[in-house]
């Protein structure tokens, strides 16, 4: 497949089995980059608070492990 | 040998003959398909069978046949093979759908219209699994599995070695091109949701997975999709190759809701911030 700088959408017929690749829609291009922007600043999220877990375990001196059986 | 109008002294070869003897018989070879077909008028009194792993169709056009004629059509692929209306009307009293080892004979009424008898087959049991369609995943940004026909109950969509461009992207479904807010909600298998809103326009069923490697395996299955007055829902397995270590698993069960009653006819998948690679493979099963 040539690469476009357009998003690019995969349909399968599932009776005919016929199958297309075409440039996604803007409305489609629209509800994509909002989940885009959604999900890395998530991951954003995700990674700044396993950094500051880190950190916290470290200045404490102690394994995630240890830390568990601390709170159970 | 196909329908033909034979004249007054007219002499038969040998092999009109024999291939005379074996449709009477039923004893001819059929005629192998591998590709979608439309029947032409020399089909009629023959048999065809249809081999293919992804899904085809035999359509059906008017004007070719006779009152009486029939075609007796075989599918030996895993992909199913379905009877088609074309400009003809075509009526059954089961399927037009035949999966893998079923059989059926088209039985013309008259030119424009034909009845489907289709014999039992391997479907018919309960809890069987039919392959509806294989496809190999392209760098795209969505796929959709359009016009997934409703004579299951329950689908499963397996996908193997699925892989996103962007590192802990997490894989993302929506039914029926629906792009709707707050028709969706995502739960975590284990937890119990008490008074939940819909707050999204999709669901998401795997854990983040790392961007190069691929042996991610994803199972997916929509119960009951073809009701059309409850909500509807998917539930997903899914083990993924973790984003830091990648020799490490992430394990996720999800469950996805979808607010809306009618049948699901269409399920699309992205992952949540980039393309797919061009790598691994969906499969779509319908279990009956």
């Amino acid at each position: 497949m040539v690469k476009t700088n357009t998003p690019q959408v995969q349909i399968i017929n599932c009776t005919t089995g016929e199958e297309i690749i075409r440039d996604a829609t803007a409305e489609e291009i629209a509800w994509m980059q909002e989940n885009a922007v959604k999900a890395t600043a998530e991951k954003a999220e995700a990674k700044a608070k396993e950094t500051a877990k880190a950190q916290l375990l470290s200045k404490l001196g102690i394994t995630a492990e240890e830390a568990v059986l601390l709170l159970s | 040998m196909a329908k033909q109008t034979f004249t007054t002294g007219q002499v038969l070869t040998a092999a009109q003959m024999t291939s005379l003897q074996q449709t009477a018989m039923l004893g001819g070879a059929a005629s192998a398909k591998t590709a979608s077909y439309t029947l032409v008028a020399a089909d009629a009194g023959t048999a065809i069978s249809m081999s293919n792993a992804s899904a085809t169709t035999i359509t059906v056009n008017t004007a070719l046949f006779a009152a009486g004629d029939t075609v007796q059509i075989t599918n030996l692929g895993a992909g199913v093979c379905t009877i088609t209306a074309g400009t003809a009307t075509v009526n059954t009293a089961s399927s037009l759908a035949l999966a893998q080892y079923e059989s059926g004979t088209l039985d013309f009424t008259s030119t424009s219209a034909a009845i489907f008898i289709k014999g039992a087959g391997a479907v018919a049991a309960s809890g069987g699994m039919t392959l509806i369609s294989t496809t190999a995943i392209t760098n795209t940004s969505l796929i959709t599995l359009s016009s997934i026909p409703a004579t299951y109950k329950t689908l499963q969509v397996v996908i193997r070695g699925a892989m996103a461009e962007g590192d802990n992207d997490k894989l993302r479904l929506q039914f029926n091109t629906d792009v709707t807010g707050s028709r969706y909600r995502t739960a975590d298998a284990v937890v119990t949701l008490d008074n939940a809103t819909y707050n999204d326009n999709n669901v998401e069923l795997s854990p983040g997975q790392d961007n190069n490697s691929s042996t991610n395996l994803i199972v997916i299955t929509v119960p009951d999709y073809t009701n059309t007055t409850t909500i509807k829902m998917a539930i997903s397995d899914a083990v993924t190759n973790n984003a830091t270590t990648n020799t490490n698993i992430n394990y996720k069960r999800n469950v996805g809701f979808y607010k809306q009653t009618p049948a699901i006819s269409s399920i699309s998948l992205f992952m949540s911030s980039s393309n797919f690679y061009a790598t691994g493979s969906i499969l779509l099963y319908g279990v009956s």
